[in-house]
């Protein structure tokens, strides 16, 4: 199936449409993405460090700043909106336009982090003027900026495969809201960076934390850009990053075959 | 008593349509307690960067989490499926159907479906409990066992009534189906003790947008911390809370213009 440039952004442009319209909606979500981190910022200005903690009340500050932006651009809601439509039957009428139906759903989830940035942005430049005097003093070059966004990149496509996978457990699992939970809500909470930043686990957990796709999603990006890792580092977490980008594609791909054969299109 | 006769069968209804899928159902109880768990090493990979949190020691938030989530349980279980289905109850009419009824429509809506997967994380939270007992973190005197029930009641009508208020803006506001994601957030407020947040910020949170009484409130009469001075306020709001809950429920009937169905 032949998908073109013009189309791709044709449906995207149809999908800020409809989230326009519904700007209720998009509101509840924008603070839903700046909650939390504002929750463990504050529990995090409020705790006496152990020795063994490398982060300042700046890092931080710096952090948890950046993490409701990387957050969303990273996002991948095709986790909510997928097995909705197998268990309504709604997938129905995707699987008979001329387009991959799963790519629509990632369209449509990338559409959604594009437009939550109108609330984003501003409330992490307000942040920003805020609190700039605490903010701890850096000056990444344009390689680590261009790196930074290649990671969101990364980030959100190992975000969007691990999410999709959970997703297609929709076609043998009635619901997947439990198992979801465990995933975006505890593993990736836990190992992503969200509660605890990465860099302030202790050795052996963060070595652990360092193999699993998790981090990527979310702790790799800001580290990078607060220059707290070598090239090195740097690397070595986009090999990670890409070699289960590409081991989840192929999981996706297995899974959205067999599951399609299951599938049997009640409803609609 | 005809209302609660109705409730009690429609729980057996969702009773019998969970055991339709039994696996699933097994599989959700054991993914709610592992959820139980991630959340639970989350604490402990937290205090290993942290010696307390706001004068709060590690077990002093276990025990705050144990309190956080059979609140959190239990409104998953009773309240959570029912603000799910209202969005799509008002967007496709159905609930014209439910209204025209002799019933009460707050007490049906609220209680028409109850989901038991989270039971994982409820029974997990009862073990925690009993486990910080026995290391001394509870403190099980009468007088903390008087002042939890009373909290806990205060806790728990506080989220009722926090749930009727999002039910009557799915009502009034059309496609607001992620309000159940929305009060999933806000209990994300309640994770910590709440004395973390900034003199000015703790003040509303004790007053105006009591969640300071879900989780911190109940956990500080659990290991002797309360200030009893508190439990006046808890019961104060708790009752204002139902009240303007109610009064918003009323106006959102009285704004709905029906979806057809």
């Amino acid at each position: 199936m032949k998908v073109d440039f013009k189309t791709l952004v044709t449906i995207i442009i149809a999908y800020w449409k409809i989230i326009l319209t519904y700007r209720g909606m998009m509101l509840i979500h924008g603070i839903r993405l700046v909650l939390m981190p504002m929750v463990m910022l504050t529990a995090w200005l409020s705790i006496e460090r152990t020795s063994a903690n490398p982060y300042s009340d700046s890092d931080y500050l710096f952090y948890y700043m950046l993490v409701p932006v990387v957050l969303n651009l990273t996002d991948g809601r095709i986790v909510f909106k997928l097995p909705m439509a197998i268990r309504m039957g709604t997938l129905n009428r995707d699987l008979v336009k001329p387009f991959p139906a799963p790519l629509l759903f990632a369209l449509e989830s990338f559409a959604n982090n594009i437009a939550q940035l109108i609330y984003l942005i501003p409330f992490t430049l307000i942040v920003f003027f805020i609190f700039h005097d605490q903010l701890p003093s850096f000056n990444p070059d344009l390689l680590i900026i261009s790196l930074f966004f290649l990671s969101i990149v990364t980030g959100a496509l190992a975000r969007m495969f691990v999410n999709g996978t959970v997703a297609l457990a929709g076609f043998w699992l009635e619901d997947i809201t439990t198992l979801n939970l465990i995933v975006n809500g505890g593993i990736w909470a836990l190992l992503g960076g969200m509660i605890i930043p990465v860099a302030t686990f202790p050795e052996r957990f963060r070595t652990i934390a360092g193999y699993l796709p998790y981090r990527y999603m979310l702790s790799f990006p800001i580290e990078m850009l607060s220059g707290q890792l070598s090239k090195a580092e740097i690397l070595h977490g986009f090999v990670i990053a890409t070699t289960w980008i590409a081991f989840f594609s192929i999981i996706l791909r297995i899974l959205w075959k067999k599951g399609l054969k299951k599938y049997t299109a009640y409803g609609g | 008593m005809h209302d609660i006769t109705i409730i009690v069968r429609l729980w057996k209804a969702s009773v019998i349509q969970a055991m339709e899928y039994r696996m699933s159902f097994v599989f959700a109880i054991f993914a709610n307690f592992m959820d139980f768990i991630f959340g639970l090493l989350q604490y402990v990979v937290f205090f290993t960067a942290a010696k307390n949190v706001a004068g709060w020691d590690a077990n002093e938030v276990l025990a705050l989490y144990a309190v956080f989530m059979s609140i959190f349980a239990l409104q998953f279980i009773f309240l959570y499926p029912n603000l799910v289905a209202m969005g799509e109850m008002v967007n496709t009419g159905t609930l014209d159907l439910l209204l025209t009824r002799p019933v009460s429509s707050q007490l049906v809506l609220s209680f028409r479906k109850v989901s038991f997967e989270e039971f994982g994380s409820l029974t997990t939270s009862l073990f925690l409990m009993i486990w910080l007992t026995l290391n001394g973190t509870i403190i099980l005197s009468m007088e903390n066992i008087f002042y939890f029930g009373v909290l806990f009641f205060c806790s728990a009508s506080l989220t009722y009534s926090m749930f009727v208020i999002f039910l009557s803006l799915t009502v009034k506001l059309e496609k607001l189906d992620n309000m159940a994601n929305l009060m999933w957030s806000i209990f994300s407020l309640c994770r910590y003790p709440a004395e973390i947040y900034p003199r000015w910020l703790r003040s509303i949170f004790y007053s105006i947008f009591p969640v300071a009484f879900i989780s911190t409130a109940p956990a500080a009469a659990l290991t002797g911390r309360l200030q009893q001075e508190l439990i006046a306020s808890a019961i104060i709001i708790a009752v204002i809370s139902l009240l303007l809950s109610r009064i918003s429920w009323k106006m959102a009937l009285k704004a709905y213009t029906s979806a057809g169905g």
